[in-house]
């Protein structure tokens, strides 16, 4: 394996290679690489016309945060070449994070595994696609990993500003704020062989709890000095709550809500809502020994079932996956896994051309590749916290097995 | 074999720790369930509706007889309940005394005269000496005091109450490239002189707006009869079809107030003079005739020579319309035994009273069984949202209607505007459109929606808990066991 | 209460000072370069010393209205909802501006276009006024003009000036205008426009409006146009237009027209209440022609009085020689020639290009405007003028937008057009299309939906302006079967996942011997 000194690079020009090329403007405005709140266009218009002194969050489409529109308005210019180099930059940027996370888990200062997490990141086709497409869900994964670094190393304030910046980006992400909380209170270290109760008192997360509401009130109020009113607020944050574009995604709301009897509708966009949340005390509760796991576990958890999800989503988690090499022996079906993705990765773009540019699919076709694609995700997710669990009880005799009575 | 029980994520604790945050977030979740399906239905006052839709409202009327024999009005009275069912709703008060001259308002005054009846304000002049003349006195207080009794038929034509009213007045020309038509008249004036006395007497019962036309070629749906005399003649059949919806924009329907409709028909030429037939099949003299609850219609048949004379015209036509205009709105004629002294064809008080309690015994009577109606219908259909406007239309008009009762005994006025106010309520109440707004969606198809969810997801959370509960009681049992054997 | 509604009754009863009526009434034939005759019917009604239904005065009865030729039935509407400027056209079919030049009547748009201008102040909101006149004007006309909702209000601040003058300063007016292109005119709603005619369609020249021919007219469309000035008081337009083709009746190529041969009708009778009453034939210029009956002529305009002239009349022109096809390339009528079309196959984006042709030898400068509904979704950063295939950077100026709202809101695009002197302009500008919930879909779903025409408005001649074809956009539709199928599985595979993570979650391990 070489070294991350050699490989970290050479990912990274050959990223950006691809990123310079003309491959972008074909996946610019494909569906599972972005969605109606994470598309670079959208950000494009936005920023067109907060230049034009155009109230954008008084109606219209645009759903990004205003701390990215002042980001992209006023420093940083949005011409295609500058931004294909700055999201690869970004995407390196996470991969480093990930790199930095496994290093600190692992307690050592270089491994020979560097190279290979770093590649896991940024050859990922789920995030380097995304990336391609300039969606904006490759800046709110990085941001994501960053938090988790942070609070790998105990950099409290850091990562609960990155975390602060996730949530203005995207307000779902809020259900990793448990066991962040926890990561900051307790170590990174794999804990999963040898489980032991949390014993850090839990009255040590208050002051981060203020200490992170503290930064979301001072950037919401930022942003809403960006935006003039307080109108951005239902406009991107109550677009994850009540589903108000339909555009198709990988994930499972949007067809839902667009077949979903008018009668009903804030019933079940109220039940998907609270859905995502119910993880969050079980899974803190059942991985108490090992933070890092459950946010782990809960990001697959957003990957499947968020609102509006790009494949990044579950590609993070996919990624991701490989910090945690000591549960790959205990994994039930990995091929099962694999082969559900490889086969969602090829049915949602041909059913996605077929229903909408060639004209001679239907919805349905795309939608049941989006079933296929959350099996795909729930498989991964389900393994993934089998082998969280068996682990622990650690290699059995040939003629006995480990089951759930 | 490790002992896998050493686990700490296996013990009981954890793992009850582990469904009750299940549980926790689905019971914080209820109110949100609750508030996402819930039809908007607030409850009405359906005991207290229940409770004045069985009162009954008895307007009373005081009738002072002068005379010095004070066994006169209990005979009188007596005359009076028998002659008509009408009185019932009436609690009738007769008293006698020598002048009637210190009165209240509303009292009226039966005082002797000579010759035929004479009414003067609230007073009638009638020849009585003796009992031979009290059941002639009490047809007479009768016919003008509860006059909608005697003709039934007559109750078809009063158009339904409603605070405000349209007039309008079209002048209709069959077809003016015939000639000898009217192309202009001067309604305003004619209006002026003829509907706008009727309208200020009538303030208190009903706003007016008015509105005119002229229209030039107006044909009919039909072709009237040719007589014998070279004149044309309408059959009753050809009155009910006269009007010709299709072809006369009479009205449009930009507002939702009623409109009564008074047409001023002027036939083409060349079928001319028209003449309205009575049952025999001969010319009537009347050139004029009511379409009950609708309006009236005039014919004016224009002579060749005075085609100047606009005025003339004008003063039949409306004096035509103000007596339907009158009969529409149901003031009652005086009965034609009593002589009208009165210079003008002004509307007598005794007509105004019993239009006053005749509208008021319909209103009380339409909002008590609106009120009920709208009380059942609720009850009736369990996905019917019921708004805040409708609750306050509903507590309002309930309001009006117990000050209707309250009043009752003092003004019949104040009676009628409260019956009027609270039918309006009512029915504001009925026919409010948000009643309308939720699709009826059988119990069948809810279901459906919840099962696929519901059935698959909570089912094994429900299993878990009180598998959770029955293990807890074993340990708890076996605790006590282990307890009472050491 | 009681006292204000006695005093308003009194207040009737003083007879107001008589409003002075007239009608007049005027048909306008014009022969058009390609062969065919436009004839403009234009009835006017006005109702001098009077002035719109301050809105102020809404929640109040009000004043008696007597009418003689005025229709009482728009005289209702237009003061139930305090009107003070209205325009309803109902057109069917594509005003060709190139071959035809400017129509008389202005709104040519496809289908039925509403605006009105109303004061504000009134008890009832603006826009609750305008869906009562909405509604109120679609059963008058019998036109679907209710479903003019939200979807399609716009409320554009520079294509549509008043017409006419709009009452008392101090109250602010505003403008609602929206246009169905979906509509389609036909006799079920010129029968209520003949009833708000004194003579209807018995006398006079609105005797010769015809609906077998002019339904069967290669352009045709109807108007009611309400303005109010100071001196004319208000005044009530109605009026017809129609392109009729004399070479399709003609066996011999001959463009001879007639009142018969156009309309299958002659005038008979003179409408008696018609203050004026005439019809006007424009002179071609070159060609020999013969005009029957003898007109009287005032420079390029033949006239006929028909009150004065012998019935019953029939108007004819007769050509000396026949029509030659081909036509050879038409001599554009108009300095803009403007075409709109909507790129791109895909369902969920595509490309909004206007191409403008400026003929003249000068700039011409130009509002354009489109009103969208929100189905389609502008992409302003893309939009781009080129001339030559060039970008330019000053075309476009002076843009307002007003974004759509996601389920309500239309979006409103204005701009201000610098169109250099004989050149063509080629704007594009990048839009998605959105994805409807299945209920908001038409019944006829795979149909498509169709777009407002956009308005082109040369700031030379004033007053002009020019409609665009409309479009039909291709939306991606759900299965319209699928509710309780998506319900099921999409809530069975959501259940088996978590109730796998949460038996995961809560069940023991145990270690069972495989023997």
């Amino acid at each position: 394996m070489p070294s991350l000194n050699v490989a970290f690079p050479a990912l990274v020009v050959a990223r950006l290679f691809v990123a310079l090329s003309s491959l972008p403007d074909v996946l610019k405005h494909n569906h599972q690489l972005s969605s109606p709140l994470t598309s670079f266009s959208q950000l494009q218009e936005g920023i067109y016309l907060f230049n034009h002194d155009i109230d954008i969050y008084s109606g219209g489409t645009f759903r990004h945060s205003p701390l990215l529109l002042a980001t992209f308005a006023t420093i940083i210019p949005t011409s295609h070449t500058l931004s294909s180099i700055l999201w690869t930059l970004c995407d390196a940027a996470g991969a480093w994070a990930l790199v930095k996370i496994w290093r600190a888990r692992q307690n050592v200062a270089s491994t020979p595994r560097d190279s290979l997490i770093a590649a896991s990141y940024l050859l990922n086709p789920y995030i380097f696609m995304s990336t391609l497409a300039l969606s904006t869900s490759s800046l709110e994964n990085t941001l994501t990993l960053f938090s988790i670094m942070f609070a790998c190393h105990g950099n409290i304030s850091a990562a609960l500003l990155a975390f602060a910046f996730l949530i203005q980006l995207s307000l779902s992400s809020i259900v990793i704020l448990t066991p962040l909380l926890l990561l900051l209170i307790t170590n990174p270290l794999s804990h999963l062989a040898s489980p032991r109760p949390i014993l850090v008192s839990l009255r040590k997360t208050i002051p981060l709890l203020g200490e992170i509401t503290a930064y979301t009130l001072i950037l919401s109020l930022v942003s809403t000095l960006v935006a003039g009113s307080w109108a951005w607020i239902p406009q991107t944050w109550g677009a994850t709550l009540t589903l108000p574009d339909l555009t198709p995604n990988p994930g499972m709301w949007w067809y839902f809500f667009t077949e979903m009897f008018d009668h009903f509708r804030p019933f079940f966009l109220m039940v998907f809502s609270i859905h995502l949340l119910i993880y969050i005390a079980p899974v803190c509760i059942k991985f108490q020994h090992d933070s890092l796991y459950a946010t782990f576990i809960l990001l697959g958890v957003l990957g499947t079932f968020k609102a509006y999800p790009t494949s990044s989503d579950p590609g993070l988690f996919l990624s991701m996956i490989s910090l945690f090499p000591e549960t790959y022996p205990y994994f039930r079906h990995p091929i099962v896994t694999t082969l559900l993705h490889l086969h969602a990765s090829l049915l949602l773009p041909l059913f996605h051309h077929l229903w909408l540019v060639q004209g001679t699919g239907n919805a349905n076709f795309f939608y049941a590749s989006t079933l296929v694609f959350a099996c795909a995700n729930g498989a991964a997710l389900i393994d993934c916290i089998w082998a969280g669990l068996r682990i622990a009880i650690g290699k059995q005799h040939e003629n006995s097995a480990v089951v759930q009575e | 074999m490790p002992p896998l029980r050493d686990l700490f994520f296996q013990r009981d604790a954890i793992r009850r720790s582990v469904i009750a945050s299940y549980w926790l977030a689905i019971i914080l979740a209820l109110p949100l369930w609750w508030n996402t399906t819930t039809i908007y239905r607030l409850s009405l006052p359906s005991s207290r509706v229940e409770a004045i839709a069985r009162n009954k409202l008895l307007l009373p009327i005081s009738i002072c007889l002068v005379t010095n024999d004070h066994s006169l009005p209990g005979k009188l009275h007596h005359h009076l309940v028998r002659s008509t069912d009408y009185w019932k709703v009436l609690d009738v008060h007769i008293f006698g005394d020598l002048d009637c001259s210190s009165l209240g308002e509303g009292v009226y005054r039966v005082a002797p005269g000579i010759g035929l009846p004479d009414l003067h304000g609230r007073t009638l002049l009638f020849p009585y000496q003796d009992e031979e003349t009290l059941p002639a006195l009490a047809d007479a207080l009768s016919s003008l005091i509860v006059p909608y009794s005697s003709l039934p038929d007559r109750e078809h034509r009063v158009a339904q109450y409603s605070p405000r009213y349209r007039l309008a007045f079209s002048l209709l020309n069959e077809d003016a490239s015939a000639g000898n038509v009217i192309l202009n008249w001067d309604v305003k004036t004619a209006i002026h002189r003829h509907i706008t006395p009727i309208l200020r007497s009538l303030s208190m019962f009903h706003n007016f707006t008015i509105e005119s036309q002229v229209q030039f070629y107006a044909p009919l749906a039909f072709s009237p009869q040719l007589l014998e005399d070279g004149s044309y003649g309408l059959t009753h059949e050809n009155l009910m079809v006269f009007i010709n919806s299709a072809e006369w924009t009479l009205s449009s329907s930009a507002s939702n107030d009623p409109v009564l409709h008074f047409i001023l028909f002027v036939p083409s030429a060349d079928r001319k003079p028209l003449r309205i037939l009575d049952a025999d099949g001969n010319p009537s003299t009347s050139n004029s005739f009511l379409l009950p609850q609708w309006g009236g219609i005039v014919l004016h048949n224009p002579s060749n020579f005075d085609e100047s004379n606009d005025a003339s015209i004008l003063q039949a036509s409306f004096s035509a319309f103000s007596h339907q205009l009158l009969s529409l709105l149901g003031i009652p004629q005086l009965p034609s035994g009593i002589r009208d002294t009165a210079s003008d064809s002004s509307i007598r008080e005794w007509q105004l009273d019993a239009l006053l309690r005749r509208r008021t015994l319909e209103n009380a009577k339409g909002s008590q069984d609106t009120l009920k109606s709208i009380i059942k219908l609720v009850d009736q259909i369990e996905n019917m949202p019921v708004g805040q406007d409708v609750k306050g239309d509903v507590e309002d008009a309930l309001e009006e209607l117990t000050k209707m009762y309250g009043s009752a005994t003092s003004s019949l006025q104040q009676t009628f505007r409260h019956s009027a106010l609270a039918l309006g309520l009512a029915s504001r109440a009925f026919f409010n459109p948000g009643m309308l707004a939720l699709l009826y969606f059988p119990a069948e198809h809810k279901y459906a929606v919840y099962t696929p969810l519901f059935a698959s997801a909570v089912i094994p959370l429900f299993v878990a808990a009180l598998r959770e509960l029955k293990a807890w009681r074993l340990q708890r049992k076996a605790a006590a066991a282990t307890g009472v054997q050491n | 209460m009681w006292n204000i509604r006695y005093f308003l009754l009194v207040g009737l009863c003083v007879p107001t000072l008589a409003a002075i009526e007239s009608f007049f009434e005027e048909l306008s034939l014009r022969n058009l370069n390609d062969g065919k005759v436009a004839s403009r019917f234009s009835f006017t009604t006005r109702l001098e010393g009077v002035s719109p239904r301050d809105p102020r005065t809404l929640g109040f009865d009000d004043e008696a209205q007597h009418y003689r030729v005025f229709p009482l039935a728009l005289g209702q509407i237009l003061r139930e909802y305090g009107v003070s400027e209205l325009h309803l056209t109902l057109n069917a079919g594509r005003w060709d501006y190139d071959r035809w030049g400017y129509p008389e009547e202005k709104g040519v748009g496809t289908g039925a276009e509403l605006w009105a201008w109303m004061g504000d102040g009134a008890p009832m909101s603006i826009d609750n006024r305008w869906k009562g006149l909405r509604n109120a004007l679609a059963g008058l006309f019998c036109a679907s003009l209710g479903s003019m909702d939200e979807l399609r209000t716009t409320a554009p601040s520079q294509a549509f000036p008043p017409e006419g003058r709009l009452p008392s300063v101090d109250l602010p007016h505003q403008l609602r205008h929206a246009s169905l292109p979906s509509e389609h005119v036909c006799t079920e709603n010129l029968t209520p426009f003949l009833k708000l005619l004194p003579c209807k369609s018995l006398s006079g020249i609105a005797s010769l409006l015809n609906p077998h021919r002019l339904f069967d007219a290669d352009w045709h469309g109807m108007g009611v146009h309400v303005l109010w000035g100071e001196e004319e008081g208000v005044e009530v337009r109605l009026a017809f237009q129609s392109v009729m083709d004399p070479l399709r009746y003609s066996l011999s190529m001959s463009r001879d027209w007639s009142f018969q041969s156009l309309f299958s009708r002659v005038i008979n009778k003179t409408c008696p209440v018609a203050v004026s009453s005439r019809v006007t034939v424009a002179l071609p210029q070159q060609d020999a022609i013969e005009i029957k009956p003898n007109p009287s002529i005032e420079g390029e305009a033949a006239f006929f009085d028909v009150a004065t002239v012998a019935k019953p009349l029939n108007v004819g022109m007769h050509w000396q020689h026949n029509f030659q096809y081909p036509l050879g390339e038409p001599i554009p009528l108009t300095p803009l020639s403007v075409q709109r079309t909507l790129k791109g196959s895909s369902q969920d984006r595509g490309q909004l290009s206007l191409v403008i042709i400026n003929h003249e030898t000068t700039t011409v400068y130009a509002r354009y405007l489109e009103t969208m509904p929100w189905l389609v979704q502008f992409h302003l950063h893309t939009l781009q003028a080129q001339v030559k295939g060039i970008t330019s950077g000053n075309i476009i100026s002076n843009f307002t937008y007003v974004p759509a709202v996601p389920h309500s809101r239309p979006t409103t695009f204005e701009a201000m057009l610098s169109l250099p002197p004989r050149s063509t302009i080629h704007l594009t500008m990048d839009v998605t299309k959105a994805f409807l919930r299945y209920t908001e879909h038409q019944p006829d779903a795979q149909r498509g939906w169709d777009l407002p025409p956009a308005v082109i408005t040369p700031v030379e001649p004033l007053n002009s302006r020019m409609y665009t074809a409309g479009l039909l956009v291709d939306l991606a539709t759900p299965d319209f079967s699928m509710p309780y199928n998506v319900i099921i599985f999409t809530c069975s595979l959501m259940a088996f996942i978590f109730g796998s993570i949460f038996n995961l979650l809560t069940r023991k391990f145990v270690v069972v011997r495989l023997d």
